[in-house]
């Protein structure tokens, strides 16, 4: 697999810049000392098992929660270090797609798409009309603009949402496991979607997910975090060579190698009642 | 990690709460200004609270009213006094009733409801959306809420009250068979609009404004979870049901 596209390892102009984060949550770290850039104008992936703080990185870079320690920078902006106004406008440039969608379950579809225009910009209903039917003829849903969001399927869902987050043209755009629950005419659309809104607009990707193989179709450039570590960094073609550790127990779908599967427990046996064993399978 | 030690959990958890739920009255008020841009959404909250609680305050306004008319019939004809009827409840009504049970009914109607509207959007991350959309979710969906109770609970209160009277005067007069003009005339002169309607009115703003208050902060404050809602749901009616009675006897000797 060649990667025309990809990044060079030090690039400077990263959209994003992760430096020494630290994130202790309810006593448990999940972040420890994290670097991390993500290149402007690329699709980055953020691979990894559930539970080591992808979502958690995420609310990092758009402020929704503080780390303990470290420097996020977004288009040079330190976020933990900005106001609530400074962070307010630096949002309105960032895109992000819930894991659940999160559409306000008062309004339609149509209302959805429009919240952020109608909440930011005082625009002709006309124009608002036009806006909001050119991003949701984009994901396929021109015809759902008046359903409401109890009736629409999660793909679906997902889709609507996907429009909200692009309708101010945004930078910048998060999405937290967008394919989680997509059947796989769904998932093509939506990688499809990511790719061309990458590509005609030049919006920066951030992909959460661990489909590796939808993933590495798209994506310029990944991440595997676990353990509060970034352990592998490269193009999805250096990822699937396995040149960094760790990576092929978690891409080969291992158990129990340096990628525990089993949250942090006590003995087994013991805890089953039977009687502690030494060494005993 | 934290070496202070902690008071009995139970009072340090209201303490607590106590605390932060003034905090999130002071973040509202200071959005006030910015939800003003949201003038829609109050309007719609005003009637949503008020059209939601109407029924069934002035139903139970009907029957306190009826209530209030047989038993201070009883005590005012001990006395020879029944041509006070009509002063006696509308006083009654007025200065204490309306208020209160007005506001513990909005507590169990409204109050709740919007504790689960917003604790459910709170559990579905539409709340975390529109931080994201950079829309304050304080201005968009508390404040509006809070002035909603401001606004709705003196008007239910009025509602109440005129169902009170209104079941007072048909127990008096129509059924116990008291002079219809005495018992109007003995009210109009009895009550004044100074000292008693509008004791009842600053009573009634204070009680929407704390319920609103308790339940936006339930709500919002809740566990992301069907438990945490149901939870803050119950909370609600329990906190806004003591704190309304409690601050009742505050205002009652301050307002006197
Ligand atoms: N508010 C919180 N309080 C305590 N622990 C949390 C909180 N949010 C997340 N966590 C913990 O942080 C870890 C990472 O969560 P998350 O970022 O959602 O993982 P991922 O998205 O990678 O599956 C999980 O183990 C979770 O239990
Ligand atoms: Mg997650």
């Amino acid at each position: 697999m060649t990667d025309p596209r990809a990044p060079t390892p030090n690039s400077t102009d990263a959209i994003v810049q992760v430096r020494g984060v630290r994130t202790v949550l309810g006593g448990k770290p999940i972040f420890d000392n994290i670097d991390m850039d993500i290149p402007r104008g690329r699709i980055t992936a953020i691979m990894g098992p559930s539970g080591t703080g992808k979502t958690t990185l995420l609310r990092h870079i758009t402020g929704q929660l503080m780390p303990d320690a470290g420097e996020i920078r977004v288009d040079g902006q330190n976020v933990p270090a900005l106001s609530r106004d400074a962070l307010f406008a630096l949002r309105e440039r960032i895109g992000y797609l819930f894991q659940n969608s999160a559409l306000l379950t008062d309004f339609s579809v149509f209302e959805n798409v429009a919240f952020p225009l109608r909440q930011h910009l005082q625009l002709p209903e006309e124009l608002v009309r036009n806006i909001v039917l050119t991003k949701l003829q984009a994901v396929g849903l021109r015809g759902a603009a008046d359903l409401m969001p109890s009736e629409l399927s999660g793909g679906m869902a997902r889709r609507v949402a996907l429009a909200r987050a692009i309708i101010r043209d945004p930078t910048l755009i998060l999405y937290d496991e967008p394919f989680v629950g997509l059947d796989p005419i769904a998932l093509n659309q939506v990688l499809r979607l990511i790719r061309t809104l990458n590509e005609t607009l030049g919006i920066t990707s951030v992909l959460v997910a661990h489909e590796f193989a939808a993933v590495a179709r798209i994506a310029d450039l990944g991440y595997r975090i676990a353990g509060g570590k970034v352990v592998a960094r490269g193009t999805p073609a250096e990822l699937t060579r396995g040149d960094a550790p760790g990576t092929k127990k978690f891409f080969g779908g291992e158990a129990d190698g340096p990628v525990p599967f089993q949250y942090p427990s006590r003995d087994y046996a013991a805890d089953l009642g039977f009687p502690a064993t030494a060494g005993a399978a | 990690m934290n070496q202070i030690r902690k008071p009995p959990s139970m009072i340090g958890d209201a303490l607590a709460q106590i605390g932060a739920c003034g905090l999130f009255l002071v973040q509202i008020v200071a959005a006030i200004p910015k939800s003003l841009r949201h003038v829609v959404e109050t309007i719609r909250q005003i009637w949503f609270v008020g059209a939601m609680s109407l029924v069934i305050i002035m139903t139970c306004g009907l029957f306190v009213g009826m209530v209030l008319g047989l038993q201070l019939y009883y005590v005012l004809s001990i006395f020879g006094g029944t041509a006070a009827l009509g002063t006696v409840v509308s006083l009654s009504l007025y200065r204490e009733l309306g208020p209160v049970v007005a506001a513990l009914l909005f507590a169990g109607r409204a109050g709740t409801s919007i504790t689960a509207e917003i604790g459910l959007m709170r559990a579905t991350d539409q709340l975390a959306a529109m931080e994201m959309m950079a829309v304050d979710p304080i201005a968009y969906v508390a404040a509006p809420r809070f002035l909603a109770g401001l606004v709705a609970m003196p008007l239910l209160a009025c509602a109440f009250n005129a169902m009170g009277i209104f079941g007072a005067h048909l127990v008096g007069v129509n059924w116990l068979g008291l002079d219809n003009g005495t018992f109007w005339s003995n009210m109009t002169s009895g009550v004044d609009v100074w000292k008693d309607v509008m004791n009842g009115v600053w009573k009634s703003i204070a009680f929407g404004g704390v319920v609103a208050l308790i339940a936006v902060f339930q709500g919002y404050t809740t566990a992301p979870t069907s438990e945490g809602v149901a939870y803050a749901t119950t909370r609600t009616v329990v906190f806004s049901s003591i704190v309304v009675l409690a601050l009742d006897f505050v205002m009652t000797a301050f307002l006197m």
